[in-house]
C-alpha cells in the first residue's frame, strides 16, 4: 500500500525537500518507512502543519511526524522523526499543539511545538474493562480525548460509540446500530439539527433516523455520512462548495476569473433566476450526488473541502482547492463532486483517504487486471 | 509609479530588526514562523512570489481562526494576525509598478484588516490606505455620464401622517441641565433642533453622492442585502462604497434594497469624521469620548430597521433624506413580543407598519411617540427604547452610543 499526498505543503508534510507550499496533483509519499509500505495497516493523521503516520513493524508500533518542527528536509529520517514516547502506542491523534497517544493501559497527551516534547494529559485505562474490541481515537474507554483542556469528555455507555469524527467546534458520533448524534457549536448548520444553535450533549440527527450509516466525518464546519447503502449525507456550511450542492461564493469566484480581475463583477441576471438553488448554509443532512457513481464506501472532510472513495475504488474531491488539497492539477475550488484523475491514470485502486485541514492523503494499490 | 513602493516603504520599520512581530501563547509556533519568514522575506526579497503566497498562509489560517466561535468570542491576538496577513499581501501588491487593479485590492485589503481585523504597528494599516487612495484615478473622470446630480437625488415617496398627539417633542438646542432635567433623566426621547448646523456635513462638504465618492469611493464596506435584518433571504456582503452607489442608490430595482447600516465607517474614513461633530450632551455620559460608538446609516429609500432596542442611550442625527421613527419605551416589552432566540431577543417579530395582531394582539395595546426625522434633526434615543426606523427616501444618518 502506498500512501499519497497533496494540497498544503508550507511545512513540506507532503513534499520535505520542495519549499512549494501548495501540491496540486497527488505525489507519492517516500518518506514512509519500508515497513509501512509491505504491511497495510499504517495510518495517516495530520494537523494544519504536520502529518503522523502510526505504524507498525516488528518492535511494535509508533508514530513518526513530518512537517512543522519534525524531521523536514532530513534525509537521514526515512520517516520524519519517530516521536519517542510513542513507542508501544496503538493509536495517534496529532492536532497543531498536541500529539494524542493511545495505548492499551492509558492514553496521553503531548504538546508538542515546544522546545521539549511535554506530557500535559494522562488517563489511566482499565485494561479489565477492555473488551478488546478497542474503537479508535478519540474514542476511549468511558469518553473521548480531545486537544485542549480539559482533554477529556465522559459518554453514555449507553450510546454505543464505535467512531466519533471532531471538527473545529463539534462532534460527530456513530453507533453501533449505526445511528448518528451530534453536539457542539450549531453556528453553520453543522450539527444537522436543522437549527444553528450549539448542543451541550449528543443528539441524535433525527433526520437520519432510519438510514443505518457506516461512517462518519467532520471538517471545520460541515460534516458528512456514508449510509451501509453506499449514500453520502452531508450538512453544515457550503461557503466553498465543500457540501458539493452549490455555492454562490463559487459562482462569483468563477465570474471574477471570466472577467479578468474585476473584483466587483457580481452574477448576471440570468444566473439570477438559479438564486433560490445556492445553499450557503444546509442545517439538516442533504443527500449528495456523486455523478456516476452508485456507492461511496468512505469520506474524510478537511477544514473547507472533502474527499469520499466509490465502492470501485475511485477518489472524488470537491469544496476549497486553493492549496491544490483537491488534486485537481489546478487551485480551483468546485462544488462539484469531481474524479481525481491522477489514480485511474497510473491504474491504481484508492483504498482510504485521510484529510488534513488543507490537504489530502490517499492509500491505494495497483489495480489487478480482471482474472 | 515607483513612488508608490516609495512611499509605501517610507512607512515600514527601517531595518528588519525593527519589525515588530509579539503575540501571546495563543498563537502557534507554526503560525509564527511563516509570520517571521513572511517579514524576513518581505527586508530581503519583497519581490518573491513567495512572499504573496506566505501572507494568504498567514490571512488564509487566521480568517478560519475568526470564523470559529462568535465573533464576540474571537481572540483578539488572532485579528492581529489578520492585520499582519493584510499588511503582507499590502506589500507584496505594491512592490513592482502596481496597476490601477493592484492599488485597488491593496486599498480592499487595508479595509479588510480595518473592518476584520486589529490594529497593529501603530495603525500601518490605516497610514497605508492613506497614501494607496492617492494613487486611485478619480472616479469622477470615469462617470462624467452619469446623471450627475450634485446633490444625492431626492426620490420623494409620500410622508406618514403623524398624530400630533404622539408626535416627538422637539426643541431648539437646550441647555446640558435643561437636556439633562427634561429627558436624559426621565428617559424621555426628543428631537433637538439646531445643534448640527455648524457641521462641515451640511456647510463646508455637503454630503453628496459626488462627495461620497471622493472621500471613499474605492473604500470597502459592509453592506446589508435583503429589505430588513430579520429576513430570511437577508445577507451581508462587502463591497466598495463605488458600487454600493452604483448598485443600490442609483439603480435600485433588482438588485435588492442595500444598505450601509450600522458600519464604523468614520474610524475607517477619517475625512469623514471630520464632518461631523460628537454632541455636546454626551459629556453627561460616564463614559470617555473614546468610548462612544460612531456608526454611519447610508442607503435608498425603503430600508427598515425592525423595532428593537440598543443598550446604550442613542443620538440619531440626520444628515440626508427623512426617516420616519416609532418609538416604545421599554415598559411596552411585554406587547412587543421579542424574538426567542438569543441571537434576536432584542428584535421585536411585530412588522410595525403592518401588524399582524392575530398572532401579536397585544401590540395593538402598546402606545407609542412617532415622528419624520428632518436633515439636521438629532434624536434622542433613551437607552432600551424600543425603536422601528424607515428611510422615506435615500438617507445617511449618523448614530452615536453612548453611556
Amino acid at each position: 500500500m502506498n500512501w499519497f499526498g497533496f494540497g498544503f505543503n508550507g511545512f513540506g508534510q507532503i513534499r520535505p525537500a520542495d519549499a512549494t507550499c501548495k501540491v496540486n496533483t497527488p505525489v507519492l509519499i517516500s518518506d514512509v518507512c519500508r515497513s509501512c509500505v509491505i504491511r497495510s495497516d499504517c495510518r495517516v493523521r495530520a494537523s494544519w502543519s504536520s502529518r503522523a503516520h502510526v505504524h507498525r513493524t516488528d518492535c511494535g508500533s509508533h508514530v513518526c511526524v513530518s512537517g512543522f518542527g519534525f524531521g523536514s528536509g532530513s534525509s537521514e529520517q526515512m520517516c520524519g522523526d519517530t516521536f519517542p514516547e510513542s513507542r508501544g502506542c496503538t493509536d495517534a491523534l496529532i492536532s497543531e499543539r498536541h500529539l494524542t497517544l493511545n495505548f492499551t493501559d492509558r492514553v496521553e497527551c503531548w504538546e508538542i511545538q515546544q522546545p521539549q516534547n511535554k506530557l500535559v494529559w494522562k488517563r489511566e485505562q482499565d485494561l479489565s474493562a477492555n473488551t478488546g474490541q478497542t474503537a479508535p481515537l478519540p474514542l476511549v474507554p468511558g469518553g473521548y480525548v480531545m486537544p485542549r483542556s480539559p482533554f477529556f469528555r465522559a459518554l453514555c455507555s449507553e450510546l454505543c460509540a464505535v467512531s466519533l469524527a471532531l471538527g473545529t467546534e463539534h462532534a460527530v458520533l456513530l453507533t453501533s446500530v449505526g445511528t448518528v448524534y451530534s453536539w457542539g457549536s450549531g453556528s453553520h448548520g453543522q450539527l444537522g439539527h436543522g437549527a444553528l444553535t450549539a448542543q451541550d450533549e449528543p443528539q441524535v440527527v433525527e433526520a437520519l433516523w432510519g438510514v443505518p450509516i457506516q461512517t462518519v466525518s467532520a471538517g471545520s464546519w460541515h460534516s458528512a455520512s456514508v449510509s451501509t447503502g453506499g449514500d453520502l449525507y452531508m450538512w453544515g456550511w457550503n461557503e466553498s462548495g465543500q457540501l458539493g450542492l452549490p455555492s454562490r461564493g463559487l459562482e462569483e469566484e468563477k465570474h471574477r476569473a471570466k472577467s479578468g480581475g474585476n473584483t466587483e463583477q457580481t452574477i448576471n441576471k440570468d444566473e439570477k433566476n438559479q438564486a433560490d438553488m445556492f445553499i450557503s448554509i444546509q442545517a439538516f443532512p442533504a443527500l449528495v450526488d456523486v455523478p456516476n457513481v452508485s456507492e461511496i464506501s468512505r469520506v474524510s472532510c478537511g477544514s473547507r473541502h472533502t474527499a469520499a472513495v466509490t465502492g470501485t475504488g475511485d477518489l472524488y474531491t470537491w469544496g476549497w482547492g486553493h492549496y491544490g488539497q483537491l488534486g485537481h492539477c489546478s487551485e480551483s475550488s468546485t462544488d462539484e463532486p469531481t474524479l481525481v484523475d491522477y489514480f485511474p491514470t497510473h491504474s491504481m485502486c484508492v483504498q482510504d483517504v485521510v484529510c488534513g485541514l488543507w490537504n489530502t492523503f490517499v492509500s491505494a494499490v495497483p489495480k489487478h487486471p480482471p482474472s | 509609479m515607483a513612488s508608490i513602493w516609495h512611499g509605501v516603504r517610507a512607512v515600514l520599520p527601517s531595518t528588519v530588526s525593527e519589525f515588530p512581530l509579539e503575540f501571546n501563547e495563543k498563537i502557534e509556533f507554526s503560525v509564527l514562523n511563516v509570520l517571521e519568514l513572511a517579514r524576513d522575506q518581505l527586508y530581503s526579497a519583497p519581490d518573491s512570489p513567495a512572499s504573496a503566497e506566505k501572507a494568504q498562509v498567514i490571512l488564509d489560517y487566521s480568517w478560519e481562526k475568526l470564523n470559529t466561535g462568535t465573533w464576540r468570542d474571537v481572540d483578539k491576538e488572532w485579528r492581529r494576525v489578520y492585520s499582519y496577513g493584510c499588511l503582507f499581501k499590502v506589500l507584496s501588491l505594491c512592490h513592482t509598478n502596481p496597476s490601477q487593479y493592484n492599488i485597488q485590492e491593496a486599498i480592499k485589503t487595508c479595509d479588510m484588516s480595518l473592518i476584520m481585523g486589529a490594529a497593529i504597528m501603530d495603525n500601518i494599516l490605516q497610514r497605508l490606505v492613506g497614501i494607496l487612495r492617492m494613487q486611485m484615478k478619480s472616479p469622477n473622470q470615469e462617470r462624467s455620464e452619469e446623471p450627475c446630480s450634485k446633490k444625492m437625488k431626492q426620490d420623494c415617496v409620500s410622508e406618514p401622517v403623524i398624530n400630533p398627539a404622539q408626535e416627538v417633542p422637539r426643541i431648539q438646542c437646550p441647555s446640558l441641565e435643561r437636556f439633562r432635567s427634561d429627558f436624559l433623566d426621565p428617559q424621555r426621547p426628543v428631537i433637538i433642533e439646531g445643534i448640527t448646523d455648524h457641521w462641515p456635513a451640511f456647510t463646508k462638504h455637503p454630503w453628496s453622492i459626488d462627495y461620497l465618492r471622493t472621500v471613499a469611493g474605492c473604500r470597502t464596506v459592509p453592506i446589508e442585502v435583503g429589505s430588513k435584518y430579520t429576513d430570511e433571504e437577508w445577507s451581508q456582503k462587502l463591497i466598495t462604497v463605488n458600487d454600493f452607489i452604483d448598485r443600490y442608490i442609483i439603480g435600485t430595482a433588482e438588485n435588492g434594497v442595500g444598505y450601509l447600516a450600522q458600519h464604523q465607517l468614520f474610524d475607517q474614513v477619517p475625512e469623514l469624521k471630520e464632518d461631523i461633530r460628537i454632541p455636546d450632551y454626551c459629556c453627561l455620559g460616564e463614559g470617555d469620548e473614546d468610548d462612544i460608538t460612531i456608526n454611519a446609516w447610508f442607503g435608498p429609500g425603503g430600508t427598515v430597521s425592525p423595532l428593537h432596542q440598543d443598550p446604550q442611550q442613542n443620538f440619531l442625527a440626520q444628515v440626508v433624506g427623512r426617516k420616519y421613527i416609532r418609538l416604545y419605551s421599554p415598559e411596552e416589552t411585554k406587547n412587543l413580543y421579542p424574538h426567542q432566540s438569543q441571537l434576536l431577543h432584542n428584535t421585536s417579530q411585530v412588522e410595525v407598519e403592518n401588524p399582524d395582531l392575530v398572532k401579536f394582539p397585544d401590540f395593538s395595546r402598546a402606545s407609542y411617540q412617532e415622528c419624520v426625522l428632518r436633515p439636521g434633526d438629532v434624536l434622542f434615543i433613551p437607552l432600551q427604547h424600543w425603536h422601528y426606523v424607515r428611510s422615506l427616501e435615500l438617507s445617511f444618518s449618523v448614530s452615536f452610543w453612548w453611556s
